[in-house]
């Protein structure tokens, strides 16, 4: 076993950092350390953290709202920058809250020697960083989606991670770097539809996290039909079919996220202004769209022709 | 919800499930940045197999541990058995070893392409034609071992003892053969040591009796190097590792080599003086040290032997630590920073830094020399010991961060039946009277000593060993091979043809790692552990509910095991007893039938590892068992400063203190489970042996030297012929800048490269793909002052008994006006003979009188095999075999072969052509004579008619008899 900082709880933090991984007899052991019960069925794994709420940093830190590109390889960069190599997935959840509780317990070890002075610097860089910034929000989802077992996960790592920000108050410090180099959401009208709609699912650059089960529920909600694949791709059919009616139900959901994030400015501070400004100005910018009306939309966002093969779903 | 009991719950879960030796983490895994199988799944461990990939196959392994067996770091491997076919598929780490952690260098898992080797020997051969003329026939085991156990049986029954020798290069386990000597009585162990440590060994051995540095590099505070060898590619793995621990938590790395070094570049000082002034830098900082108070007083004034000093140097029997001090700041005043400066060619100034950094350490100096300028230059072994002076003054031997004896981080247990006798002959071919103080034996002088003195040998086994390529001058061991006026007949116990073996006349295939015993410890930190290698098929099988007692009935071929092999020929040696040496490999069971490995290790599990039945009782198993599961134990961690140890009352019985302080007792010994060590110290006069030594009032453990204390002046030295050199000093290399001519470079050939071990990896594929050739290293300026022009350019390396012609790399990684060249490459089979295709030459040898040649006739290239893989060979250029140009240079005190060589450069000649090299004998042999001469033998200096001192290690110490000088000591011939 090893040491430990005090105010961490690394042993719970790589105990929940364990279960982001596909279930297996092995997490059993673990499940009943944490009072979780029986290890759900790898179904519900599968339609929590691979349909909906993919576990990874870079898919809602980068501006493509997308595995890897230059979110992966800031975070790559900082395992190598605190003495590790880098594992292949190295903005996996579970790698990430690994790696905390690993500078945890360095921090723990060697207290107030510099190697622990500097696994608790890391440590709060990490929190910062790569951590805190996304994972209210994608908790926040996971417990609305997911069935008991990840929902009693979301909220005991939520109020994990709650406990480490508090305890590093003042948290309201320069905005994570990832947040500072990340656009906004472009305008169709002057940028193009394509990037809008990669934006469009990209939590850094619109302040609110999407699901293909938002997604669905706004298709069944609206009467509109669901072409199933990638968000994006999703996205793009149904504005097709009715813009007007997508931007403004993006648009109320945008409004829902602003509240969120604004509730999380006295924790978050700064990190939840930015998100929650995000949010309002995508808000905005989805009323401004629904309110031009549909003509250039028309235009814009065309099926591709039946022919091709697709068949509306 | 409280998250601290959530927290505390979890955590003892973890401490709950490892308790029971199971993992609670599922691993490989992201989480805990581990990336070893859990030990509780070995047994059915599933993988996808890569060949299938993109389709998802998996692939259920056993996987058993076993050890290294390239390198004498002994790091440990986990096989990965196909549970289908019952092969190996691949080797990785073991994470339950203590030294290795889980960690290996790329000849850990290269051991899969040696044991699939496609050339590799799979049969016994016995040469029919000439011996070296390359005809050989298949034979039984059945058939070689009684051939040459009658051999053996028939020199005991006339009592040639000294006509049986064993020539071992890395040995790779500890005490099955040293054991197995002493039951056979025979003074025949010839390691390759004196080719390799012995030089650092001997400056170790006579400050604290002991003779390897194991340096604590994790918790050290500055760590100084001294090894181009060493942390480059020899003990490097589990070495650097806790180096970059080290480092990680703050220390200062100094790194001394004249070539840039892997290691050098991660140094904060990596400094490149001219070769063989290394001591006289590290006299200058113990001298700064000295000056400036700047050394810990309480610990010279308790464990140096300064009063002895006093007395026997300065007449002053009485004097005071303070007197001592002074004579102290006197002895070494002349070692200032400039001295140093101009003997190294380094900055005074930045000597200056380094001595401040290294006074920083206090306590937590962690400082190494193995083999690099210990083994390179004459008085090389004063280097190590001036490299310790450091330690010695600054009081960080065997602290937290600081360096320890080896004895201390190393467990060797007691075997069964230990054998109490010792051989009754004294082996001066290995021993001869002219090098009293050599470490080890005079192995490389071998072929120069038989000749001279008219030697034979009739049974001489080379195991795993290659002295014709490894050993300089190999054309004279050419010659004494192929005499049988000198070699009655060879046995070449080896994996692997090598340029030996062509000599032989029988080839034993033995296993490699993965197929064979062996226990091994060996210093790599501030603990003790032993590491199992074992047949990981044979496990396997017996874990599928397989009887398996024969090695071989698992490996490839005929291939065996040495233990098993040993056992098998002492009973043909011995078969009815009559010999007095069968009895020592019977069952201990089931007297009158064979000792099996199982019972061998099994007993030394049982009752020579404290600790060990009690892990495996834990987890339900034999301690056999957990060694065959686990692969190695930790038999303890944190030894400490020994010498402070108290000596118990019950060990203090009838005491005697003598006038310098030392401690003997009539209490016996108490029982221990460690195997004898090698250092014995004569009783006092009374008979009572020395039990320890007084210190401050107290009677502590103190060192295995003479005094009991550290020898900071060695009696030894003084009265064998050698007072000049009783103190750490410095002794000019014989490649000294005064001892070249104008035209002559110091040529550096110790350094070596970290993915290959000498001659025992060439059958690595992989490895040979990414280290093949040797190519000069050689400055800019340099190559421009004699003309070579660009990397690749053919050179010319001519030596004092002939030359080798090689490729140039150009390079500021190394000192101006020093040239360097890696062995390991240039190895080569004559023509006409079978022998390894990968990594080597075909060349011509011929001979005409004392001159030799060597020329290649093929190099490298793809060929058909079984493997595949051989037909992607790209690389053609396999290097030069320089070590033939070498000639030998004992130094006349540690024994040591003095590497470095002092050669002229040149651009090669028209008719040059790459890899030739040409020697020429007599003149190596005037070099041996030449050597001779500064040698002060036994006979002339011994104060008390001993061939050698009592005290200082010897592997299979003869009785206490054969120490005596002959009566007619000048006649001495190889029967003593």
């Amino acid at each position: 076993m090893t040491a430990t900082s005090s105010a961490t709880p690394a042993e719970l933090v790589r105990a929940l950092a364990v279960l982001t991984e596909p279930p297996s007899p092995d997490h059993a052991r673990v499940a009943e350390a944490l009072g979780f019960g029986e290890i759900p069925g790898s179904s519900v794994y599968t339609e929590v953290f691979l349909f909906q709420l993919f576990p990874f940093a870079s898919v809602y830190l980068g501006e493509e709202g997308m595995l890897g590109g230059e979110a992966g390889s800031r975070i790559a960069g900082f395992w190598s920058a605190v003495g590790h190599q880098p594992p292949p997935e190295p903005d996996h959840l579970g790698a990430l809250l690994g790696l905390y509780a690993a500078l945890a317990d360095a921090e723990g070890a060697r207290g107030d020697a510099p190697r622990g002075v500097l696994a608790g610097q890391a440590r709060r860089v990490l929190l910062h960083e790569h951590l805190a910034p996304w994972l209210f929000a994608y908790l926040s989802k996971v417990e609305a989606l997911a069935g008991p077992f990840y929902a009693r996960w979301a909220s005991v790592l939520g109020a994990v991670v709650r406990r480490e920000v508090e305890g590093e108050a003042p948290f309201d410090q320069d905005l994570p770097a990832h947040l500072r180099e990340a656009a906004p959401l472009p305008d169709p009208r002057t940028e193009g539809s394509a990037p809008f709609l990669d934006g469009l699912v990209a939590f850094v650059r619109t302040g609110m996290i999407l699901t293909r089960a938002d997604l669905t529920r706004l298709a069944r909600t609206h009467e509109l039909g669901m072409r199933m694949g990638e968000r994006r791709y999703i996205l793009e059919h149904l504005l097709a079919q009715d813009a007007v009616t997508v931007f403004r139900a993006l648009a109320e959901e945008a409004g829902e996220w602003t509240f969120r994030h604004e509730e999380r400015v006295p924790l978050l501070g700064s990190t939840a202004r930015f998100f929650a400004d995000r949010a309002t100005r995508t808000a905005a910018l989805l009323t401004s769209l629904a309110d031009e009306g549909e003509t250039f939309l028309t235009d814009e966002f065309a099926v591709k022709s039946p022919q091709g093969g697709e068949e509306p779903t | 919800m409280d998250l601290n009991e959530l927290n505390q719950r979890v955590s003892a879960a973890r401490s709950e499930v490892e308790g029971r030796g199971e993992t609670f983490y599922p691993g490989p895994s992201r989480i805990h940045l581990a990336h070893f199988p859990p030990k509780e799944r070995w047994n059915d461990w599933v993988e996808l197999d890569a060949r299938s990939w993109p389709r998802r196959v998996e692939k259920r392994y056993m996987l058993v541990p076993t050890t290294c067996f390239n390198c004498e770091s002994a790091c440990g491997l986990l096989a990965y058995v196909d549970r289908d076919t019952l092969q190996v598929r691949k080797f990785e780490g073991n994470p339950e070893h203590p030294g290795s952690r889980g960690r290996n260098c790329a000849k850990g898992p290269a051991t899969m392409n040696q044991i699939t080797d496609p050339d590799r020997i799979l049969h016994p051969l016995k040469r029919v034609g000439g011996r070296g003329e390359g005809k050989w026939e298949r034979v039984t085991w059945d058939d070689a071992l009684d051939d040459i156990a009658a051999r053996i049986r028939q020199a005991m029954r006339e009592d040639r003892h000294n006509e049986v020798m064993y020539h071992v290069g890395r040995p790779g386990e500890d005490g099955y053969t040293t054991r197995m000597l002493a039951a056979w009585g025979v003074d025949g162990h010839n390691s390759h040591t004196n080719v390799c440590s012995s030089g650092a060994r001997a400056g170790y051995h006579f400050w604290m009796g002991m003779d390897r540095p194991s340096p604590d590099h994790a918790n050290a505070k500055v760590i100084v190097l001294v090894s181009s060898h060493l942390e480059t590619g020899h003990y490097f793995n589990p070495h650097a590792q806790r180096i970059m621990e080290g480092k990680k938590n703050g220390a200062k790395l100094i790194v001394f080599d004249t070539r840039l070094s892997n290691t050098a570049t991660h140094a904060d000082f990596w400094l490149a003086p001219y070769p063989g002034s290394e001591a006289a830098i590290f006299l200058a900082v113990a001298s700064w040290m000295i000056r400036e108070g700047r050394y810990d007083r309480e610990y010279v004034r308790r464990w140096w032997n300064w009063r002895e000093y006093m007395t026997e140097v300065r007449g002053r029997a009485g004097a005071s630590f303070e007197d001592f001090e002074a004579a102290l700041r006197e002895e070494y005043a002349s070692y200032t920073f400039e001295f140093a400066a101009a003997e190294s060619g380094l900055d005074a100034d930045t000597l200056r830094d380094v001595a401040a950094t290294i006074a920083t350490a206090g306590t937590r100096l962690a400082t190494h020399n193995w083999r690099s300028a210990g083994s390179g230059n004459l008085g090389g072994w004063q280097v190590a010991r001036t490299l310790l002076f450091l330690n010695a003054l600054t009081g960080s031997i065997a602290t937290e961060g600081g360096t320890f004896p080896n004895s201390w981080n190393k467990y060797v247990p007691k075997p069964p039946r230990a054998p109490h006798r010792h051989p009754r002959q004294w082996n001066d071919i290995l021993w001869p009277d002219e090098y009293p103080l050599a470490l080890m034996e005079m192995s490389f002088l071998m072929p120069h000593l038989m000749k001279e003195r008219d030697g034979y040998v009739d049974v001489y086994f080379t195991r795993v060993y290659n002295p014709v390529w490894t050993n300089p001058d190999g054309f004279h061991w050419v010659d004494m091979l192929k005499d049988p006026k000198r070699i009655g007949v060879h046995v070449a116990m080896t994996p692997t043809w090598n340029e030996t073996a062509f000599f032989a006349d029988y080839i034993l295939p033995m296993g490699h790692s993965s197929e064979r015993h062996d226990l091994t410890s060996y210093e790599q930190y501030d603990g003790q552990w032993i590491g199992f290698r074992q047949p990981v098929l044979r496990a396997a099988r017996e874990r599928l509910g397989e009887d398996v007692s024969d090695t071989r009935a698992v490996n490839p071929g005929e291939v065996w095991e040495e233990n098993e092999f040993w056992i098998e020929l002492t009973w043909r040696i011995d078969p009815d007893g009559s010999l007095g040496i069968r009895e020592f490999f019977e069952s201990l069971e089931r007297p009158g039938e064979k000792m099996t490995v199982d019972e061998y290790y099994g007993w030394m599990f049982e009752n020579s590892v404290p600790g060990l039945p009690e892990a495996a009782s834990k987890e339900g198993l034999t301690p056999l068992q957990y060694m065959r599961r686990y692969g190695a134990f930790e038999v303890s961690r944190k030894v400490g400063r020994v010498f402070e140890q108290l000596v118990p009352e019950s060990e203090l019985e009838d005491v005697h203190v003598d006038d310098m302080d030392r401690v003997y007792t009539r209490a016996p010994v108490p029982p221990s489970p460690k195997a004898p060590g090698g250092i014995k110290i004569d009783p006092d006069a009374e008979g009572r042996r020395r039990v320890g030594v007084r210190v401050d009032g107290e009677i502590k453990r103190g060192w295995p030297t003479p005094t009991g204390k550290l020898e900071f002046w060695s009696r030894t030295l003084h009265e064998w012929g050698w007072p000049e050199l009783a103190l750490p000093t410095y002794i000019k290399s014989h490649i000294h800048r005064q001892n070249l001519d104008a035209d002559q470079v110091p040529l550096i050939t110790t350094f070596r490269v970290p993915v290959q071990i000498h001659t025992r990896s060439i059958n690595a594929k992989w490895l040979e793909e990414i280290a093949h050739t040797n190519p000069l290293w050689i400055h800019p300026e340099d190559a421009a002052r004699v003309g070579i022009a660009r990397t690749g350019d053919l050179v010319r390396v001519e030596t004092e008994t002939g030359y080798f012609v090689v490729k140039a790399w150009i390079t500021e990684g190394i000192r101006p006006g020093v040239v360097a060249c890696s062995h390991h490459m240039g190895r080569w089979k004559p023509e006409g003979h079978l022998g390894q295709r990968m990594g080597m030459s075909t060349v011509a040898l011929e001979k005409e009188g004392a001159r030799w040649s060597l020329n290649v006739r093929k190099g490298g290239g793809p060929f058909e095999s079984s493997d595949p893989d051989t037909m992607r060979v790209w690389w053609t250029d396999l290097g030069v075999h320089q070590n033939l140009t070498h000639a030998v240079h004992p130094d006349p005190i540690s024994g040591m072969h003095c590497w470095h060589q002092a050669a002229r450069i040149r651009p090669a000649e028209p008719d040059d052509r790459y890899g030739d090299v040409s020697v020429d004998t007599d003149k190596g042999y005037a070099a041996y004579l030449r050597w001779l001469e500064m040698t002060r033998g036994a006979t002339a200096h011994s104060p008390d008619g001993t061939r050698r001192p009592y005290w200082m290690l010897r592997p299979v110490r003869p009785e206490r008899a054969a120490f005596d000088l002959p009566r007619s000591a000048g006649s001495a011939g190889p029967q003593g």
